[in-house]
């Protein structure tokens, strides 16, 4: 049996994980500053409340908990043969620590409840849709110049209308594609409310932009959109987020929020030049 | 059955290796499960330092992307179809007939077949390196229709894991039968020992989800070869469908992969701080909860497909933190007022009990459905998982090789370089995986073969892969402790660390028929009330 032998390197051993819990605690509290980035939408910033009060819990749980572990790996240690009370449990311990986590569970559950309905509002008018084409290896952003996402005039197939693309006519709708070396860049409004429509016709993609503190799954055979405000000017970074094959790593673009009058000179440019292209065959 | 009949000792003598071959002699299935799964673990780990070599500088050209895709693939694959659950099988065969007092498997034949799937599986699906196109590269959760469109290896890949599935069912009911039937006269159902209890439940979810899979496995090999369009929206089929039923099994199975790891940690805990668990059968009724509330939390994994009831699936899986609190707790409450001593055994215990905590704490970003958003398919993911699996289960698994060594090969694992091992592993394993969990909050998306430094990721990348290198090294002292062990003649009494369960009470290793004789059993402890004369006063 072990016995007095085993002392030395057993007070050592717990002054090595005492040792290394604290510093992943320090770690952990040091890394909520330089962890997830504030969000540039408002809907970010309200998912990142949520992360900030996630974390909060989170640290106490591990505090607390590895705090108790660490006491009794110090206090409890072997001091002598005798057999320590044999304690097989108690129904009131039980009990109370069942309810501890029951707590916890039901107010982090109804605070994301809070945030996942402020995040996900349904039929909120909306001044811009961009709609998002992910496939193999790449994306394609496609805007209608007339039709600034108000969906008046859509195509209808029973009309007999040639044109089934997102815009009333073909010749309203441009797009932006880029290529893994050249990423292309999709440009919104800032303050104002953003539908994004993601399509696929080849595998599953996901849309995710850092900033956005979001990403939605662009599924083949689903039409899944999302909106957001930005509230911040600036390019950000964004990419694809779900296995798609060979050169998923690569399905990179960028996002660049420019204030309304910006974004209407870059909209008329894009226009002009879509147009200009439109007549060259 | 009790009416097997025992061969002769030396009555018949045959080659080892054909002995090994046809075996059906649950201690020899058993040291077969648990050395080609620690081949697999090898393999699996060989693999993870070239996913860590590629990523730990930014543009890398290590491996290309189609190198890369295969490897993570294959890592994943390997570690947790050919070394987690089989694993759990190799410990469950040996242990648990011993720990009940029974002399082989209910069904020794087919737990020969359910071991004898494995290698080939194994082999199958590591062949896919040979055929054109290469090994499968959709991860190991094989997202359709990305996975219709991927070559042979894929195919191979679905054989595989379906085989692996058969042998999981069928050794899931071999280890019902064998705990509903076959325990000893006084071993009721609340004196079994928890590692019992864990395998017990496991074995549920094996039987009840793992023919969810084998549907889904059969579906995806439909599309592939013979026209069909089950997951493929192009043909009429419905993409989401796959994730749908792959995670109905996908999720228990992470159950699957973890509840035999806290039995052991829970066998472990008490001997060394010579106490009872604290809360026996509120840990049995807890291990039960995890089991079942394990079958509505699928989704949780799909909340950023738009298609799935994302409330719901959020509260529920945060409900699995309530049974798995308790559990927590009961392993604290068992250390108090203990005596504890740090053996390795003891020393990976508590590597599990500390690491696991974190693999909590990270899974409730996922289950606040809003947060998921962000960090879902993120290294953050990454860090969660593998602070369940690698800090959880793996933890576990030298815990218990430490432990069950002596009385498995009747020879004890050096104690010194078993602490080497565990403080490199701890330390190694805390500098790959904590990283990630920042990373992931950076916006790092997972299963990507490259990344341009744009947002200073190398630095975290180049930590991550050196703690990867430092958990490879901490495998040397642990072969060299088996070399050593194996060198020496063997030397173990019958209950070397002074514990409770019955296995404890043969010799070590046992004999072929497992017990000259068995004590009384008054409680889940019978080897302690032998040691002290007490009857517990549970």
């Amino acid at each position: 049996m072990p016995n007095n032998g085993m002392r030395r390197p057993a007070r050592r051993a717990i002054v090595l994980f005492s040792v290394g819990l604290l510093a992943l605690a320090a770690i952990g509290t040091a890394s909520a500053a330089v962890g997830q980035p504030g969000g540039i939408t408002d809907e970010a910033r309200d998912m990142h409340g949520l992360y900030l009060f996630t974390l909060a819990l989170g640290a106490i749980v591990f505090v607390l908990v590895e705090g108790a572990l660490i006491y009794c790996l110090v206090r409890f240690r072997k001091k002598s043969d005798s057999l320590p009370a044999q304690i097989h449990g108690s129904n009131i311990v039980e009990f109370i620590w069942t309810g501890i986590p029951v707590i916890i569970v039901i107010a982090l559950f109804s605070y994301s409840f809070v945030v996942l309905r402020n995040v996900e509002h349904k039929e909120q008018p909306v001044d811009l849709t961009v709609n998002v084409t992910g496939f193999q290896f790449q994306w394609q952003f496609t805007y209608c110049a007339n039709d600034l996402g108000k969906g008046a005039n859509a195509p209808d197939k029973a009309r007999g209308d040639k044109y089934q693309g997102p815009c009333a006519t073909e010749a309203d709708e441009f797009s932006i594609t880029g290529t893994a070396k050249d990423e292309p860049t999709v440009v919104i409004p800032l303050d104002e409310p953003v539908e994004f429509r993601l399509k696929s016709n080849d595998v599953i993609h996901s849309f995710y932009v850092r900033d956005f503190l979001y990403k939605l799954d662009v599924i083949p055979g689903r039409d899944n959109k999302f909106t957001v405000t930005a509230r911040e000017v600036g390019t950000f970074h964004g990419q694809c987020a779900e296995l798609c094959g060979l050169n998923h790593a690569l399905m990179r673009f960028q996002i660049e929020v420019k204030t309304r009058a910006d974004f209407d000179a870059w909209m008329a440019e894009k226009t002009a030049a879509s147009k200009a292209a439109a007549r060259v065959p | 059955m009790a009416s097997i009949a025992i061969p002769k000792q030396g009555g018949y003598s045959r080659p080892l290796i054909l002995e090994w071959i046809t075996t059906v002699d649950h201690k020899k299935l058993g040291i077969l499960y648990l050395y080609t799964s620690m081949f697999f673990f090898a393999v699996g780990g060989v693999l993870a330092l070239l996913v860590r070599t590629q990523l730990a500088v930014a543009d890398n050209h290590f491996l290309d992307n189609h190198a890369y895709n295969q490897i993570f693939t294959m890592h994943a694959s390997a570690m947790l179809f050919l070394f987690i659950i089989p694993i759990w099988a190799g410990f469950g065969n040996y242990l648990v007939p011993l720990q009940i007092g029974a002399l082989d498997m209910a069904f020794p034949r087919i737990n020969a077949l359910s071991y004898w799937l494995f290698p080939p599986a194994g082999i199958i699906m590591f062949s896919g390196f040979l055929v054109k196109d290469g090994a499968a590269q959709a991860g190991w959760t094989a997202y359709s229709p990305l996975a219709k469109t991927l070559g042979t290896g894929m195919d191979l890949w679905i054989i595989a894991v379906a085989m692996l599935g058969v042998s999981s069912t069928i050794g899931a009911a071999n280890f019902l039968v064998t705990m509903f039937r076959m325990r000893a006269p006084g071993m009721t159902m609340f004196r079994m020992p928890i590692f019992c209890w864990t395998m017990l439940v496991t074995s549920v979810l094996s039987l009840l989800a793992t023919p969810v899979l084998a549907s889904a496995l059969t579906m995806l090999f439909i599309d592939r070869n013979f026209g069909g369009n089950f997951f493929d929206p192009n043909g009429g089929g419905n993409a989401v469908l796959w994730q749908n039923v792959f995670w109905f099994y996908s999720h228990p199975a992470v159950y699957i992969m973890i509840l035999p790891g806290m039995g052991i940690i829970s066998e472990i805990l008490p001997v060394f701080s010579r106490k009872p668990l604290f809360g026996y059968k509120a840990f049995i009724f807890a291990t039960m909860g995890i089991g079942g509330l394990g079958f509505s939390v699928w989704a949780h994994h799909m909340f950023t497909t738009g298609a799935v009831l994302k409330p719901w699936f959020g509260f529920m899986t945060g409900l699995i933190g309530v049974p798995t609190g308790v559990k927590m707790f009961n392993w604290l409450g068992t250390l108090w007022r203990g005596q504890l001593t740090f053996e390795p055994p003891m020393l990976f215990a508590l590597g599990f009990v500390s690491m696991f905590l974190i693999g909590g704490i990270n899974g409730a970003f996922a289950a606040a459905v809003p947060v998921d958003f962000a960090i879902h398919d993120t290294y953050f993911v990454v860090a969660h998982i593998h602070y369940v699996l690698f800090g959880g289960s793996v933890f576990a698994v030298f815990g218990g090789l430490y432990y069950w060594f002596p009385k498995i090969w009747g020879r004890r694992l050096n104690d010194r370089l078993g602490q080497i091992q565990f403080w490199l592993m701890f330390i190694g394993f805390n500098l790959t995986f904590f990283p990630m969990h920042l990373l992931g909050l950076d916006g790092m998306p997972r299963r990507i073969a490259t990344y341009n430094d744009f947002n200073n990721w190398q630095l975290l990348n180049m930590i991550s892969t050196s703690g990867a290198f430092l958990i490879g090294l901490s495998m040397f002292p642990f072969a060299a402790a088996v070399i050593m062990a194996f060198m020496k003649p063997k030397d173990q009494p019958n209950d070397p660390w002074e514990a409770n369960t019955l296995e404890w009470a043969t010799t070590s290793p046992p004999p072929v028929h497992n017990f000259d004789e068995i004590p009384e059993i008054h409680s889940e402890r019978p080897l302690f009330d032998l040691r002290h004369g007490t009857h517990s006063n549970h």
